[in-house]
């Protein structure tokens, strides 16, 4: 049934219905309203689960291992400097092959403070082992929750379902919920790989030698290599039920394309307009939204850009000394193959200021009338500022 | 070791124990349980337990409670009344919320065993061959009495007045100590085996004669005199003990009070001289040198014997006394405060040449007692004479040894005093008999409770509490995150026109309930109540509890000292010292 849900809240539905049975965080800005939604389904008994109250980000994913290692479904959310704090156990998540589930709400790192949008947050935990799912409204924030359990228990890895502050999590918009009935088809109980047994000691991630330690990051990796496969499995499940597919990424009017734009999150809807408008004055463009991160999609990537001349990555993330981060990776996926378009990277939107269509036109002109991409990422819309360190 | 789970994923997964990785060998710091003293205890002249009785209370256990109580002190009922308990004003908890009310539930204990007529059996060790007479059953007699018989001393005591009790049931009026409440505890002193001797003055005859049966005597007469005022006309009719009036109202009889009377003091006598004049139905004001704020007297009861109609002047002080015209008229001089005094209240002076008369029908002299007879008081320092805190030891030819005790002795006059005294005599007695008398001093000094000069006698007679290091808990030492603010429990009151015309006890029991809540706020400085946070926080589960207290300990194979469970120890009994420990 079609409800007018605030994103946080489709966060909170989804994980309702998935039946997670141990929940902890710890509260932060854009993020809190899905866990405050979420206690209170615990306290009322409206979902049978133990929320675990800790006292920082860190106990907070450390509790999580602890109870996933005890073969049970598990969630957190979180943002920016919670996430931050929790980086160390984000590596031992996926080391531990644990299926935890987090939606991280993208915020604007500090110094200095900023509450609003920006993916450098969950951008900077790249290597921490987790699958990054990125969303663009609220109904694929519900839908892409859904499947991160699923896919996480598939292929025994942790999975970031990434949302933006306040564009996404404090926005309401129409969000279709199922049934449980129909959740449960889709998403059986969890059945652990693996589970501690006071009846049966064992230690789990007791010290692994040199001898061996390789081998298990191996499996590991190889564990990723899979996840675009099974994702795409996972999500053909999930359209018979549903209705509704989304891809690792989706390639808007990129065959006959000239110039491509690539993006990420809610910017994407901003370039489905302007890509319409652009289509309609004969403009040959093409559009490719960035849904999974982490594993990188490379071969969906390099299939949606083959045939473009330039393409222009749009990053609301920044990587000091090295640019924009989806451009990192886009033309990383892209430099061993033959006729590759140039790839073109720009800055926009830090810290939640607005992109909006004219930004976007903007970035469209510049990449068309430019012959050649400057190595680094170009900043848009800077203005001029006094600095009034000092006075 | 680690095994590869099939098409699982690959997670390093031991079914080895750890314990062959013994982690104690990082450590540098090392975590003990020690038991510390308490402020309250080290306060408590009489040195009770307190920290270890409201703990005991927290948890239900009355009797053992109470019987630890006992074990310092022989009068719970009498304290839990009439102690001015220091301990409450030394009490940590004053500096988080309000302190524990040690005197409610001590009186609480007391009754309540009473109530359920609890007995106890005593070990008590083995009968000495040395009987001693005990003369004088004021509080400090009775003490001396009750620690004897633990000691296993056969004792006699030999008493003037026709019932024991002394100060205690002479001096101190029915509505702050009921007499069934005294009746009870001295009936419990003599169930040990205790002699009484009443309406038994020994005169100096007499008292040689018992220092020649009796293998020791222990003189503890008290101030059973009324200091006279010395002040012009002056006469034993004219200005009429304080000390003496309430002797005879609890005797029964109805002295003379009627019209208006005056009482000369500042001390609980004042006060309670005054208080019992109101309630036979007379008029009465308390006239003091000082102020209100420099009277000795408990606050409290002053509140209240004004609240009751006794009238108080500060800064008079009387200077002479005639009959006129069948009344008595006092002169009186002004005072006033100039500076300070070396004890921080303000130094009185005469105010100028200012006088006041007062024509009134009697006068009650307050203002100290003395001995009934000179040779009750101790000797001055000789050969022969040993002094200790709370008691004097006379050694010398010729004669059984002779101890004095009670406010002949103690610097402090009041019954803790006293009771502090008996144990202190008990104990230099029986070392004295035991082990020779250059032993006294070093077995005093290892009972002495805190920074002293309180002794335990379940230190003395070797029990758990010698064990406890002398560090006295300060309040940064408590954790008070694992204590919450919660309101001191208020002693009920006999509404002031119930008690102005009668002399039912004012001080109204308190609930159970209310007495297991008051309990539980106790911080037991010091004392290690089994709440197990060590247990919980520590990391490495090197924390091993077994049952009882004497099994918790550490596991120094695992131990890496990291010191969270001194940290978390809401009551500093664990602490981290060196690996010399």
């Amino acid at each position: 049934m079609k409800q007018v849900l605030e994103g946080n809240s489709a966060v909170a539905e989804a994980v309702r219905l998935a039946r997670v049975q141990v929940i902890s965080a710890y509260p932060i800005t854009p993020q809190s309203h899905i866990v405050e939604v979420l206690s209170d389904y615990c306290a009322s008994g409206k979902m049978d689960a133990r929320y675990l109250r800790v006292e920082s980000e860190h106990s907070c994913l450390a509790a999580l291992v602890g109870a996933a290692c005890g073969g049970v479904r598990t969630f957190t959310a979180t943002s920016s400097a919670g996430l931050a704090y929790m980086h160390e156990m984000l590596h031992w998540t996926a080391g531990s092959r644990l299926p935890i589930v987090m939606a991280e709400v993208n915020r604007a790192l500090g110094a200095p403070w900023n509450i609003w949008s920006d993916q450098t947050d969950s951008l900077s935990q790249r290597d921490t082992g987790w699958i990054q799912l990125y969303c663009e409204d609220g109904q694929e924030v519900f839908d892409t929750t859904l499947q991160a359990f699923r896919l996480a228990e598939w292929v025994n890895l942790p999975v970031m379902v990434v949302t933006e502050g306040f564009l996404i999590s404090h926005t309401y918009e129409p969000v279709d919920i199922p049934e449980q009935e129909e959740v449960d088809r889709f998403l059986p109980p969890y059945n652990p790989a693996f589970k501690v047994d006071t009846k049966n000691p064992f230690t789990v991630n007791s010290i692994a030698p040199p001898s061996i330690y390789m081998e298990i990051r191996h499996d590991n990796a190889m564990a990723m290599d899979e996840v675009p496969e099974r994702f795409d499995d996972v999500e053909k499940e999930f359209e018979v039920l549903f209705n509704r597919r989304y891809g690792a990424v989706e390639a808007i009017n990129c065959d006959d394309a000239e110039i491509i734009l690539v993006t990420s999150g809610t910017i994407t809807s901003t370039a489905r307009l302007l890509l319409e408008d652009l289509r309609d004055r004969g403009e040959k463009v093409g559009l490719l939204k960035m849904k999974m991160f982490r594993p990188f999609p490379v071969e969906q990537v390099c299939r949606a850009l083959k045939s473009a001349m330039k393409v222009a990555v749009i990053d609301r993330n920044f990587s000091s000394g090295a640019g924009g981060i989806f451009l990192q990776e886009v033309r990383a996926a892209l430099c061993n193959r033959e006729d590759r378009p140039l790839v073109f990277g720009y800055i926009v939107g830090l810290g939640g200021r607005d992109v909006t269509k004219a930004v976007l036109e903007d970035i469209y002109k510049m990449t068309k009338n430019s012959d050649v991409p400057s190595d680094k990422s170009v900043w848009i819309g800077l203005r001029e500022v006094k600095h009034a360190i000092g006075r | 070791m680690n095994v590869a789970m099939g098409q699982k994923p690959f997670v390093a997964i031991t079914y080895e124990t750890t314990e062959s990785n013994k982690t104690g060998s990082w450590r540098f710091l090392k975590p003990l349980y020690q038991d510390k003293q308490s402020p309250c205890s080290a306060g408590c002249p009489a040195g009770e337990d307190i920290g270890m009785i409201e703990m005991l209370a927290r948890q239900g256990l009355f009797k053992e409670a109470w019987e630890t109580i006992l074990r310092e002190n022989p009068l719970p009922g009498v304290c839990g009344r009439v102690c001015f308990h220091p301990c409450e004003s030394v009490c940590n908890r004053k500096d988080f919320d309000s302190p524990i009310a040690v005197h409610a539930l001590e009186r609480f204990l007391a009754d309540a065993a009473v109530g359920a007529a609890l007995t106890t059996k005593w070990e008590r060790l083995p009968q000495k061959n040395q009987r001693i007479a005990v003369i004088g059953a004021g509080p400090a007699g009775l003490s001396m009495a009750w620690f004897l018989s633990m000691l296993g001393y056969p004792c006699d005591i030999f008493e003037a007045l026709p019932e024991a009790g002394g100060i205690l049931r002479w001096g101190i009026p029915e509505y702050r100590l009921p007499l069934a409440v005294l009746q009870s505890e001295i009936a419990r002193i003599e169930q040990l085996g205790v002699r009484m001797r009443t309406n038994n003055a020994v005169v100096s005859e007499t008292f040689d004669e018992l220092r020649r049966s009796y293998s020791a005597v222990f003189l503890g007469c008290g101030h059973a005199h009324g200091a006279p005022l010395g002040i012009a006309g002056e006469t034993p009719e004219s200005v009429k003990d304080g000390l003496d009036f309430l002797r005879r109202a609890r005797q029964g009889e109805r002295p003379l009070c009627d019209g208006f009377s005056v009482v000369i003091g500042g001390g609980n006598t004042a006060v309670d001289v005054a208080r019992t004049i109101t309630r036979f139905g007379g008029n009465a004001a308390i006239l003091y040198r000082r102020r209100r704020e420099d009277m000795p007297a408990f606050g409290d009861e002053i509140a209240m014997a004004l609240e009751e109609g006794v009238e108080l002047e500060e800064l008079v002080a009387p200077s002479a006394i005639e009959y006129h015209n069948g009344r008595l008229r006092l002169l009186l001089r002004k005072m006033k405060i100039k500076g300070q005094d070396k004890d921080g209240r303000g130094r009185i002076v005469f105010d100028g040449k200012k006088t006041v008369k007062k024509v009134i029908d009697h006068v009650f002299a307050a203002t100290g007692a003395t001995a009934a007879e000179p040779w009750y008081s101790p000797p001055l320092a000789q050969r022969g004479v040993m002094g200790f805190s709370h008691c004097v030891l006379l050694l010398e030819a010729g004669g059984a040894p002779v101890i004095y005790g009670g406010d002949l002795t103690n610097e402090a006059k009041n019954v803790a005093q006293a009771i502090a005294s008996g144990k202190q005599a008990a104990m230099v007695l029986d070392t004295y008999f035991e082990r020779g008398i250059d032993e006294i001093k070093s077995r005093l000094e290892a009972c002495v409770v805190g920074d002293g000069p309180a002794l335990s006698m379940e230190a003395y007679l070797g029990g758990p509490r010698g064990g406890r290091s002398s560090h006295l808990v300060q309040y940064g030492e408590i954790n008070t995150d694992y204590f919450q603010n919660e309101t001191r429990v208020t002693q009920p009151r006999l509404a002031v026109e119930d008690r102005s015309c009668s002399f039912n006890e004012i001080e109204l029991p308190i609930t159970a309930e209310s007495a297991l809540r008051e309990a539980g706020r106790c911080f037991n400085c010091g004392l290690c109540d089994e709440c197990d946070n060590c247990y919980v926080f520590c990391p490495d589960a090197a924390v091993i509890r077994s049952g009882n207290m004497e099994n918790r300990h550490i596991n120094y194979d695992y131990c890496k000292g990291c010191g969270v469970c001194a940290v978390e120890c809401p009551r500093y009994a664990l602490i981290m010292g060196g690996e010399g420990l």
